[in-house]
C-alpha cells in the first residue's frame, strides 16, 4: 500500500509529469506562434473581416 | 498544472491531440478550398468571378 502511494493515475511520478509538461507547454507555445504567422500572412493576403 | 499528466496518460492524451488538431487542420482547409475568396489554387479570378455574380440586374429590368 505504501508503493501505491508513489504511483498516479497514469503511472507517471512527479518528476516525470513536470518533464512532461514543460516539453508539451514548448511545443504547445512553438505550435501556436507558427499559427499565429500564418494568420498574419492570411490577414495580409486577404483579411476577412 | 503538470499534475494533469499524473491524471491523464500523456501517451493517449498525445495521440488524441494530434488526432483531433489533424482533423480540424483538414476540415478549415477543405472549407478554404470551397470557398472563392481563400481558395489558393483556382486563385485571384475566382474572387472577382463572386462579385460578378452580386452584380445589379441588366438594364430594363
Amino acid at each position: 500500500m505504501a508503493e501505491e502511494k508513489k504511483t498516479s493515475l497514469s503511472g507517471l511520478t512527479e518528476q516525470e509529469a513536470k518533464e512532461f509538461h514543460s516539453i508539451f507547454v514548448s511545443s504547445f507555445l512553438g505550435f501556436t506562434a507558427i499559427a499565429v504567422v500564418a494568420h498574419i500572412l492570411v490577414w495580409a493576403w486577404r483579411p476577412w473581416l | 498544472m503538470y499534475r494533469i499528466w499524473q491524471i491523464f496518460d500523456p501517451r493517449r492524451t498525445l495521440i488524441a491531440l494530434f488526432a483531433f488538431l489533424f482533423t480540424l487542420a483538414i476540415l478549415i482547409h477543405f472549407i478554404l478550398l470551397s470557398t472563392a475568396k481563400y481558395n489558393w489554387l483556382e486563385g485571384a479570378t475566382a474572387a472577382p468571378a463572386a462579385a460578378q455574380q452580386m452584380a445589379p440586374l441588366p438594364a430594363g429590368k
